[in-house]
């Protein structure tokens, strides 16, 4: 009798796991093909029909990359602005949106409007007047423009401030009773407790970093400052492509931060509700 | 206006910031000492013809360096010099790639007025006439790509078609496609190849049909050419555009791996074609180059001149340049734009936008090119007309003939239904 | 079952942060304290933001006034360029398709990452790994998720139609190189690619939501609906206030997506407002056109956000 249900519930759970290993594999498949693509030989990369399966292996893509490109110099490039920029981007992000969430002032919210305001317009619009007063200081063509550009955006603020309002007031409230300041209350009981938000702000801001495209093409020419997405797009050139070994760099390019997040896991998922904060 | 805010913000920003000498190095040059212009050009790993312009330049003029600024290749070329140019951070000398934003280059006063080298070059110079605005010149052409037919001789043999001869109107190039379809009888391989750009229709059009032009408000000329390709696509005798989007298919592999026995392509894929075939990316077949077929026989056979498109590659001077500089890069141009810049470009496989008889040799004394008369007539005997004509409105027209091909080809829109909606949005948003 | 809940979760002061600090000094010389504390929480950012998007947006806002091509001096046209955009087609073309993307990709995204989140955020073994793989279409180049899709998608070769046709007769649809079908091409690809990025965000958020007023409202005999319903959206509205924000916003601005995938085409099927900045900006040099088409999408954003706003603190009130 009471075997019936838990052997329907296993069932349930089996199905359920069929289910989400199909749909990983559907979701996983542009990343396969990618995968398949940087093992071909540049002229098998793109068919019709599709050619699954590659003949012959060219496992030397995967050597031919670093010694036909800099790929050295790009990821180094890469890591420099994601790292400087994620850093930039949270403290300063999540230190503000303590302002906007938790203190109270006279114009708070059209500020905070004025934020939201500029996501609203598209990058591409404004890019050459930045581009004109970043080049009037002699920032083109440095690795400096892209950090400033990339590490005050209003993006993380708007994250954070949304994050802090779900962190019940009454925390904050006996931490001032005890005389704690502001800043005391910002660094010891709400940084603490952001792990999950501050975790997704670091990726995802070191995500957009490293793949950003026009921020580079635009700011970036010398060869020893390109990063990775201008670096492969070198291989297309005028009159052909290597396709290939676009490929070989993209998979090489996203395996690093899929490693980051399957480490970096435990943090997204770790908070309020597990530190054993009541409200 | 907003430049002068943008500065003053920069001022203050660029005092705290201390950063050291970035963007000048403009030092004025002595008369008789060592000058170095820049030059900019895209992706020198594949594309060596800036080198060899600036070293050919150095050889003849010790003095004088050539210093190359490389900017990526495509259409991302015109957004880095875009905003190079806006910033005032342009090399010296620059490549317009695209002509049609040379018209915007010149009002925007970026570009300095050179007609004075273009009054010193061969008047045979493909493409120099038409740079004239308002009878100045601002920008000179160097290289100059037309055109061609290639075909795949082996093919032609196994199908058991005639191989052209360069007598082709379209219709004769449409029935060989559909014979060789049908004589290569594998189910991968093509007659012909047509890539996915509009060019690859409407340029022909626009160059081979009587009173064609871009400003005229009226597109009917694109039908016969747009019809014909719509049944050869769908007969089977070429990939259809749907299979070539989607597929990302490239034009270098279905003709270098034999997919296709005939190609319609710029003269540039010669050189391509040759170093594929080396390196084996390509296969190794024999292959010809026969003059692009013609709208009628009233310019076929080697006895006319057919008419083709390309559009020039040229080069202007930054109006940015030091007083200093203008001299030796005016003599640059002289240089890159004349017969040494052409002979130093035929021997790479370039084509320059002079070609001469040493041009010729130097392009089919290169191995792996056919050694045919017809490959060689091809190469030297054609009218190239610009696909994109220097005029205001080329741009925002051509932007509108752009979707018109997409939906025509992919069969979204009828032939007509769809010239006519481009003629009235060229009348509506262009004017 | 409602009301015990929701009041429970009141009493918690999960809604409303605006509680004051106790009065210790006079009330204004407290106000004036907290706004220059305020400020210094927020002026190191703000200065970063001000000078390097806040000024060069403002600076956009004054090109859509003039007919600016980008070289030289912008020259003054006042509203031209704005009553021209109320009789260009390719605007009003590039609009209504704007909105089509915006209409379905919100709620579907919504749905999807709320539901991915929900899924993974419970104890299952390789909930890891599955957390991964959905946050892997969102870091994998654009480029080739463009390739892939396009190829899944060709309507001859392609797997899609392969597979559909097992189980439909008929014409199949042309996706990305059919009129009709393009857009939705794009949206599935777009929420495809989105989908992890949001499952993240309310990761976080659902963090928040105590364990205990789950328990609570299962001892009072709440299903897994009713919970959801009644604790886990309303402890999780400033998350969802900023993802549909986000999403609102990166919806009407969706551009890389649709330039690599059908750059608009076939025709202006999938032409949208973004990509029409570009082309009137970088391929046609009309930079002060672009700009106004830029300030109506603004408009657009800023209006929908504000009304989100509104919405969210009357629910918060």
């Amino acid at each position: 009798m009471a075997a019936r249900p838990s052997a329907l519930r296993r069932s349930g759970r089996v199905l359920l796991y069929v289910v989400m290993i199909l749909a990983a594999a559907g979701i996983m498949l542009p990343f396969a093909w990618m995968v398949i693509s940087s093992l071909k030989m540049n002229n098998q990369v793109f068919t019709a029909p599709v050619q699954w399966i590659p003949d012959p292996v060219q496992w030397r893509n995967y050597l031919d990359i670093w010694v036909k490109a800099d790929m050295v110099t790009w990821v180094r490039n890469t890591l420099v602005l994601s790292v400087a920029v994620t850093v930039l981007q949270v403290l300063t992000g999540s230190f503000a949106a303590y302002g906007f969430a938790k203190m109270r002032f006279p114009g708070r919210e059209p500020l905070f409007l004025l934020y939201i305001g500029t996501i609203a317009v598209p990058w591409q619009s404004y890019m050459i007047p930045q581009f004109q007063m970043l080049s009037s200081w002699g920032l083109n063509n440095t690795l400096w423009a892209i950090m400033l550009l990339q590490a005050f955006g209003a993006f993380g603020v708007f994250l954070m401030k949304q994050y802090y309002e779900s962190i019940p007031d009454s925390l904050s409230e006996a931490a001032r009773l005890d005389g704690l300041s502001e800043y005391g209350i910002w660094w010891r009981i709400i940084m603490p407790l952001s792990v999950p938000a501050l975790a997704s702000l670091t990726i995802i801001t070191f995500v957009s970093t490293w793949n950003d495209y026009l921020g580079p093409l635009i700011y970036l020419r010398d060869r020893e400052l390109w990063t990775i997405q201008i670096g492969l797009q070198s291989f297309i050139g005028e009159y052909n492509a290597e396709h290939a070994l676009i490929m070989t760099g993209s998979v090489l390019s996203v395996l690093p931060i899929a490693l980051i997040f399957l480490l970096g896991q435990r943090y997204f998922v770790e908070g309020v509700a597990t530190t054993g904060v009541k409200g | 206006m907003n430049r002068k805010i943008m500065s003053a913000l920069g001022i203050a920003a660029a005092a705290s910031l201390a950063l050291t000498g970035c963007g000048g190095q403009d030092e004025p040059a002595d008369a008789d000492g060592p000058v170095t212009i820049s030059l900019a050009g895209w992706d020198f790993a594949s594309t060596p013809e800036f080198q060899t312009l600036a070293d050919a330049y150095h050889e003849a003029n010790p003095d004088v360096t050539v210093e190359l600024k490389e900017y990526p290749a495509g259409d991302d070329y015109d957004t880095a010099l875009t905003a190079d140019l806006a910033a005032g951070a342009a090399p010296d000398v620059f490549i317009v790639k695209n002509l049609k934003n040379y018209i915007t280059f010149q009002e925007g006063g970026t570009l300095l007025d050179i007609s004075d080298v273009a009054g010193e070059l061969d008047p045979a110079t493909g493409g120099l006439e038409p740079m004239a605005v308002d009878g100045k010149t601002f920008a000179v052409p160097y290289r100059q790509d037309s055109w061609l037919l290639y075909y795949n001789k082996a093919l032609f043999e196994k199908a058991g078609v005639d191989l052209p001869d360069g007598s082709w109107t379209w219709d004769d190039y449409a029935d060989a496609a559909e014979q060789l379809t049908e004589g290569i009888g594998e189910k991968e391989v093509t007659g012909t190849y047509l890539h996915s750009w509009q060019s690859t229709v409407q340029g022909f059009a626009l160059s081979q049909t009587p009173g064609a032009s871009l400003d005229g408000g009226d597109f009917s000329f694109l039908a016969p050419y747009y019809e014909r390709e719509l049944a050869l696509q769908d007969a089977g005798a070429q990939p259809s555009f749907a299979t070539v989007t989607t597929n990302e298919l490239a034009y270098q592999s279905q003709f270098g791996t034999q997919k296709a026995a005939m190609l319609p392509m710029g003269s540039w894929y010669i050189g391509t074609l040759v170093a594929e075939q080396e390196s084996g990316a390509a296969d190794t077949f024999e292959w010809g180059i026969a003059p692009i077929p013609q709208l009628d026989e009233s310019t076929t056979g080697t006895e006319n001149t057919p008419l083709t498109f390309g559009d020039p590659t040229t080069m202007g001077i930054s109006s940015n340049i030091d007083e200093s500089k203008i001299e030796t890069a005016k003599d640059f141009l002289r240089f890159a734009a004349g017969p040494e810049g052409a002979a130093a470009l035929a021997e790479i496989g370039i084509t320059p936008a002079l070609i001469d008889d040493a041009v010729a040799d130097a392009i089919f004394g290169l191995e792996g090119v056919p050694q045919d008369e017809l490959s060689r007539f091809a190469y030297t005997t054609h009218d190239t007309l610009p696909e994109n004509p220097v005029g205001q409105k080329t741009a925002a027209i051509q932007t509108i003939l752009g979707e018109t091909h997409s939906a025509i080809m992919s069969e979204s829109t009828p032939v007509d239904e769809a010239i006519t909606e481009a003629e009235e949005r060229v009348a509506n948003e262009v004017g | 079952m409602t009301t015990p809940v929701v009041g429970e979760e009141r009493t918690l002061g999960f809604a409303q942060p605006d509680t004051r600090p106790p009065l210790r000094t006079p009330r204004t010389s407290l106000k004036v304290r907290n706004a220059l504390v305020g400020w210094t929480f927020i002026l190191p950012n703000f200065l970063g933001f001000a000078v390097l998007t806040l000024a060069p947006v403002l600076t956009l806002f004054y090109i859509s006034l003039t007919s600016w091509n980008i070289f030289g001096a912008a020259q003054w046209v006042g509203l031209d360029n704005f009553t021209r955009l109320v009789g260009d087609k390719s605007f009003h073309t590039a609009l209504g398709n704007t909105f089509y993307y915006a209409a379905l990709h919100i709620p579907i995204t919504i749905v999807a990452s709320l539901g991915l989140a929900l899924l993974l955020n419970q104890k299952l073994r390789g909930a890891a790994f599955f957390r991964t793989v959905a946050f892997f279409p969102y870091i994998t180049s654009i480029v080739a998720v463009a390739v892939v899709w396009n190829m899944l998608f060709s309507p001859e070769y392609g797997p899609i139609n392969q597979f559909l046709s097992l189980f439909i007769g008929g014409e199949m649809p042309g996706w990305t190189v059919s009129k009709d079908w393009a857009m939705p091409a794009v949206i599935i690809v777009g929420t495809w690619k989105d989908m992890g990025y949001y499952m993240l965000l309310f990761l976080a958020g659902l963090q928040t939501v105590p364990g205990e007023l789950h328990e609570a409202a299962r001892i009072d005999g709440a299903g897994a609906w009713q919970r959801f319903w009644n604790v886990t959206l309303p402890c999780l509205r400033p998350t969802m206030f900023f993802v549909t924000v986000m999403v609102t916003i990166q919806s009407f601005k969706v551009f890389d997506l649709i330039l690599v995938m059908t750059d608009g085409g076939p025709g202006q099927a999938t032409l949208v407002l973004s990509q029409y900045i570009y082309q009137k900006g970088f391929e046609q040099f009309e930079f002060g056109y672009a700009s106004a088409v830029a300030v109506v999408l603004f408009f657009i954003c800023i209006t929908v956000t504000v009304v989100q706003f509104l919405y969210n603190k009357r629910k918060e009130a």
